[in-house]
């Protein structure tokens, strides 16, 4: 058998072989001379003063080399939006997973044995685990010094309200008292967890001053900003290295940890290891999708006008602020929703609480208030006799709709996405009576930002992409040579990349936000652009021509119509020097006035905004609730698809992570605030016997503002609408409304006693 | 952490090194996944059994079956008799964790953990199967309905091996069944599991088994939901009021997996799909294994 | 107390010196030096450790290393053959089986036990095979396209 990378005409991507050899290195795989292994003493509880710790006895254990606390780091805040959080928990904890005190020695082992030899001594404190009774002026506060903390003006904080958002257009009160019919629902939403297969795992080495750090990040910069400032250095001595990275799903964005191990690592003079056990996955990660409780009321007019929405939602910060400070307003443009709406009122508040910290999991608020919107559109719908789909054609955005914050809509195929996915689902009628197909639609923004790469020609003419972008499995960054070499008429497997190095490659955000292709691959093309110009320029000279009768094709660039007139790259690599830089220009978003809204953080208008279509096929069992989702068609409109094969494989992965979040992945709690299921058995991920078939398509616009080539994100929306599609067809079947999520077996049973 | 380790390659050396404080082990899924997750540290001394050959194998005896306690669930599934008469065992071991767990999981490791939860514990208890459990002091039998002494916990001494597992030939018309209630299809712990076993005679019941599984400390029998059966038809009255005394007889807990509410009435639910499919096998009903899914 | 032993990972023999309680996973990645299969859970949920243990799967991470001594133990380091990969491996690249990579080693053992003992399954065995090896990129879709791929092929 030939390998596939053999075969002519097929790309496979550049860390495909080492990843089926086995040969690939993940964070976890390696090993430092003198490395030491890191462990952490958590707080264990959720809420409480610290009133001593010593370490005495853990610093006397042989074989450990150095053990901190708040006392052994420079006393910074640090954080998003808001800084209100230190490595070490100086005189507070607040919640189970802060970390008291950190150990590095000689064995994992013997490090976990010396942080339980820490003696932390805590006076309880009351335990706000309730975030929406945390609203209220008289509860506890998660944040005592909470005005001392340095943050966004816009951000509105108060008392334990991190973050409040509205979205206000017209007469809320007046709209409803006109309207035919009005419909309300409540619903509740438990806090999900990113889980990336590979648990998350750190190397900190000094060499002087300078410290290297390999880490399992989706955001190598921020991590290196994360660690400058807490341990008061300069950047320019701080290098991030991202070995292979086994997924992230937004869990492993922000700084988390780099601080802690680079800090153990200076102390004990050795390299330091942390590797995070499943367990520590699930509670000390701050870093969660947040639960909800949403409030919804709408009224429309008898065909189906929806003249108003009033919503309330509560989203759960837990203890930090993290990189979620922008949560609340992101949910209320999700309480909005890719419709048309003549007035609304949307109160949206992000509450510290203490719970596990939340921050950005893949389309972060986007799925739990879409859950909830979709089904209060198909209650809307029945109220008024209409069916769902045909409400929704009604009601959707068009180009030229204008969103509730005053955007104007430019061209998108939202109707579209939805009437395709309805044709790909097919008809609903004569399916067994525990069968039912649902529908629901959601959007989600595109985010433009700075990015930089490198382009280069080694002189046997094949050549290398330096770029900052950072890949977590998407194949964002593996498609990069593509790219270059259509610019540049040569063949992707002629280039190397060189990727998520700090020290390498301009500033990239990292991957977040989708934002890889619509970034960092403008950022590509712009290098090989700027490459094919030198190109040219050196051809031009040696051939004799003008640079305009020149074309590049297959590693030579040649006179047009005269192709024995040629020079190959090879040839122009080895008497040259060939760089090419870029970045491109950012494109602007779009205006939204959002007169009248309050916590405006930037995300009142929808960039290039993605549109998603969901319909879900699914056989409830009534007696036990089960719910097995046999098909989902899956619609979205991302723009141009650069990379088919790549954009499928989000929304295959996506899909079936909204069928988790639908049916069987939600955290619980104690009364105190602790995990109760935090190992893989009780938090149920859906496996392959469970993942529905999945059929896709996509509905190609042209998108003005759009990402290069034409394209838009695609890797966050697939998980958007899949529950409240889902939710949608339990309902049909069940003759009841499902109002937690995730729609457990006996959440649904419930609903349908 | 264990500070010994043995191979054994008879059942004598292992017995000498239980005498000596070793805890056997054969697949090790349990010991070692407990360990890990800090529940229970390993054994000081540990003596590893997979390698006794005589602890192997599924054979046929007289009509009835002989399990070595290392047959691992892939070989019951296998096995032609366990899936024509003794249908629920098949049933059980067929959903045991993932098939990497079945490929090395043991019948054995599987009874001797004695977990409430456990899928073949149900379908042995209800084929009437019989453990021998040998010491350097001799061999005794003991009935797996007398076997578990609470959660995790055998009537076993430490120093006794589990030797055989021993069922006796069902009555002729007998059909059984084991249905689990299942979130996933793959990579479950019971939540409620109900096992059937009904023997027929001329379409009257003649001999009726019913166990419940992880709705008690123990696996435990459900007399009165046998007696509801016993000497009817089967209609669907006498299978209701069977399926309800399953629930009745139940004690099921409140935890992250369930709510008692939620246990107690899927009892029913489940147990009555335990009793239609073993009904229907004991029609002559080729009801596929595993029954677990199949809304009989 | 460390009991010296020998195993025996993709047919090289390996002397070792190990503690009674460390599980094949620990033995193969840190004292062989193998780190193809990966630890990703606590509780033999995962799957991403799975090696072949005489042609069967195991979930390595629970399985003691000194019992696997006089047995032969496949990992996805065993898998191609010299620097041709195995139609497995190459299919899960063509197929779209492979994004972050991390369960992906231990994906291939699960299947490559699965051909090896049902040389043409249906989908729904290679999905219900599959089940003990979570994945959280895919949604198992091209992994399942990979499989049924090279099952159809021979």
């Amino acid at each position: 058998m030939t390998a596939v990378e053999d075969e002519p005409g097929t790309f496979v991507r550049p860390d495909g072989r080492e990843k089926v050899t086995g040969t690939g290195r993940y964070t976890a795989d390696l090993t430092l001379t003198g490395q030491l292994h890191a462990a952490f003493r958590y707080a264990d509880h959720p809420h409480a003063r610290i009133t001593r710790i010593d370490a005495a006895k853990a610093r006397a254990l042989p074989g450990v080399l150095a053990v901190l606390t708040h006392e052994d780091v420079p006393d910074v805040l640090y954080g998003g939006m808001v800084a209100d959080r230190r490595l070490f928990a100086r005189e507070t904890v607040r919640f189970e997973g802060d970390i008291v005190a950190g150990v590095a020695a000689v064995t994992p082992e013997l490090a976990r044995e010396a942080a339980a030899l820490v003696e932390v001594e805590l006076e309880q404190l009351p335990v706000v685990t309730d975030f929406e009774a945390a609203l209220a002026t008289d509860s506890p506060l998660v944040h005592s010094d909470w005005e001392s903390y340095e943050g966004d003006e816009e951000l509105g904080r108060h008392h334990n309200v991190l973050g409040f958002s509205t979205i206000v257009k017209g007469d809320v009160d007046t709209a409803l008292a006109a309207a035919d019919v009005v419909v309300r629902g409540s619903y509740v939403t438990d806090p999900v967890q990113g889980v990336p297969i590979e648990p998350r795992a750190i190397v900190a080495q000094w060499q002087g001053h300078r410290v290297t750090v390999w880490s399992s990040t989706q955001v190598p910069y921020v991590a290196r900003a994360g660690i400058a400032r807490t341990l008061g250095i300069p950047e320019s001595n701080v290098r991030v290295i991202v070995p292979l990275l086994g997924g992230g799903f937004g869990a492993k964005c922000d700084f988390h940890f780099e601080g802690h191990v680079a800090a153990l690592a200076r102390a004990a003079g050795r390299p330091v290891k942390l590797v995070f056990s499943r367990h520590e996955e699930f509670v000390a990660v701050g870093h969660r999708r947040e639960g909800m409780v949403i409030e919804l009321e709408t009224a429309a007019r008898s065909d189906g006008t929806l003249l108003a929405r009033r919503a309330r939602l509560v989203l759960d910060s837990g203890a930090y602020c993290g990189e979620g400070g922008f949560f609340a307003q992101m949910a209320a443009m999700h309480a909005h929703g890719p419709y048309e709406l003549e007035t609304v009122q949307i109160e949206s508040s992000l509450v510290y609480s203490n719970n596990q910290p939340s921050s950005s999991i893949r389309a972060p608020t986007a799925p739990q208030v879409c859950w909830a919107l979709e089904q209060h559109m198909d209650e809307l719908a029945e109220a008024l006799g209409l069916d769902p789909v045909e409400l929704r054609r009604r009601t959707l955005i068009e180009e030229g709709s204008v969103t509730a914050t005053g955007q104007v809509l430019e061209r998108i195929a939202m109707k579209e996405t939805l009437d395709r996915a309805v044709e790909l689902i097919g008809g609903g009628d004569g399916l067994p009576e525990d069968e039912a197909i649902g529908v629901a639609c959601g959007w989600w923004p595109c985010f433009a930002g700075s990015s930089g790469a490198y382009v280069t020609l080694n002189p046997d003419g094949t050549g290398t992409i330096v770029t900052g972008a950072q890949e977590n499995g998407t194949g964002a960054v593996m498609a990069m040579p593509t790219y270059v070499a259509d610019e540049l008429g040569m063949r992707p497997q002629d280039f190397s990349l060189l990727y998520q190095d700090t020290d390498a490659a301009p500033w990239d955000a990292g991957s977040c936000g989708s934002q890889t292709t619509f970034n960092n691959a403008r950022a590509v093309i712009a290098a090989a652009v700027d490459l094919r110009e030198q190109l040219l320029d050196a051809a031009s000279d040696k051939l004799e021509a003008a640079r305009e009768d020149l074309e590049l094709v297959s590693g030579s660039v040649r006179v047009k119509g005269s192709p024995e007139k040629a020079v190959s790259v090879a040839e122009l690599a080895a008497e040259g020097t060939f760089h090419g830089k870029g970045a491109g220009e950012v494109p602007e978003a779009p205006v939204a006035p959002a007169e009248g809204c309050v916590g405006r953080l930037g995300n009142e208008s929808f960039h290039a905004p993605q549109l998603i279509a969901h319909a879900a096929h699914v056989k409830v069992d009534r007696d036990t609730g089960v719910v097995r989702v046999l098909r989902v068609a899956a619609v979205h409109d991302c723009g141009r698809i650069l990379n088919r094969a790549g954009a499928d494989g989000q929304v295959y992965g996506g899909v079936v992570m909204g069928v988790g979040q639908a049916l069987t992945e939600g955290t619980q709690l104690d009364e105190l605030g602790r995990q109760r299921n935090p190992h893989l058995l009780d938090y149920k991920l859906i496996t392959a016997s469970d993942a529905p078939a999945i059929e896709i398509d996509w509905i190609e616009t042209d998108t003005p503002n759009a990402g290069p080539k034409g394209s838009k994100g695609v890797g966050e929306p697939p998980c958007v609408p899949t529950a409240g599609a889902i939710a949608n067809a339990i309902a049909k079947v069940i003759g009841a409304r499902v109002r937690h999520l995730p729609m457990t077996p006996e959440r649904v049973w419930e609903a349908g006693q | 952490m264990s500070t010994a380790f043995s191979t054994a390659t008879t059942v004598d050396e292992a017995l000498a090194a239980l005498a000596g404080g070793a805890r056997p082990v054969a697949g090790g899924t349990d010991l070692v996944v407990g360990a890990r997750q800090g529940k229970a540290l390993l054994p000081e001394s540990l003596v590893a059994i997979h390698r006794v050959a005589e602890l192997r194998g599924v054979e046929d005896v007289d009509g009835g079956l002989r399990l070595g306690p290392l047959a691992t669930h892939a070989e019951v599934v296998a096995h032609r008799s366990v899936r024509e008469r003794f249908t629920a065992l098949a049933d059980a071991s067929a959903i045991v964790g993932s098939h990497a767990t079945r490929a090395h999981g043991t019948i054995g490791g599987n009874l001797m953990n004695a977990s409430p939860a456990m899928e073949t514990g149900g379908p042995l208890l209800c084929l009437d199967a019989t453990v021998s459990l040998r010491s350097a002091t001799g061999t005794r039998a003991v009935a797996v309905g007398d076997l578990f002494a609470g959660p995790g916990s055998t009537v076993a001494a430490s120093d006794e091996l589990l030797v055989s597992v021993d069922l006796p030939p069902p009555a002729p018309g007998t059909g059984s069944a084991y249905v689990r209630l299942e979130y996933r299809r793959q990579m479950e712990i019971a939540v409620v599991g109900a096992t059937a076993v009904v023997a027929l005679e001329a379409g009257t019941v003649t001999g009726a088994r019913l166990a419940i599984t992880a709705l008690a400390p123990t696996i435990r029998r459900v007399p009165e939901a046998e007696d509801a059966l016993l000497g009817t038809t089967a209609e669907g009255g006498a299978v209701t009021a069977a399926a309800r005394a399953a629930a009745d007889g139940s004690f099921p807990i409140s935890d992250v997996r369930a709510s008692e509410r939620y246990r107690k009435a899927m009892a029913e639910v489940i147990a009555r799909r335990a009793i239609g499919v073993a009904l229907a096998r004991a029609r002559g009903q080729d009801v596929p294994v595993p029954a677990s899914g199949s809304h009989a | 107390m460390k009991v010296a032993a020998t195993l025996r990972v993709n047919g090289v023999t390996y002397p070792v010196e190990l503690e009674p309680g460390t599980s094949l996973l620990d033995a193969v990645r840190d004292d062989v030096g193998l780190t193809g299969s990966k630890e990703g859970c606590d509780d033999s949920e995962c799957g991403a450790c799975m090696m072949l243990l005489d042609g069967k799967p195991v979930n390595s991470c629970s399985y003691l290393a000194l019992q696997a001594e006089g047995s032969e133990v496949t990992t996805v380091e065993g898998l191609a053959n010299g620097q041709e990969l195995s139609p497995l491996q190459s299919a899960f690249l063509e197929h779209g089986g492979v994004q972050c990579g991390f369960c992906t080693p231990g994906m291939l053992i699960s299947a490559t036990a699965l051909l090896a003992e049902s040389p043409s399954p249906t989908g729904d065995e290679v999905r219900i095979a599959l089940s003990g090896n979570l994945c959280r990129c895919t949604g198992y879709d091209g992994i399942v396209t990979a499989v049924l791929a090279v099952a159809g092929a021979r």
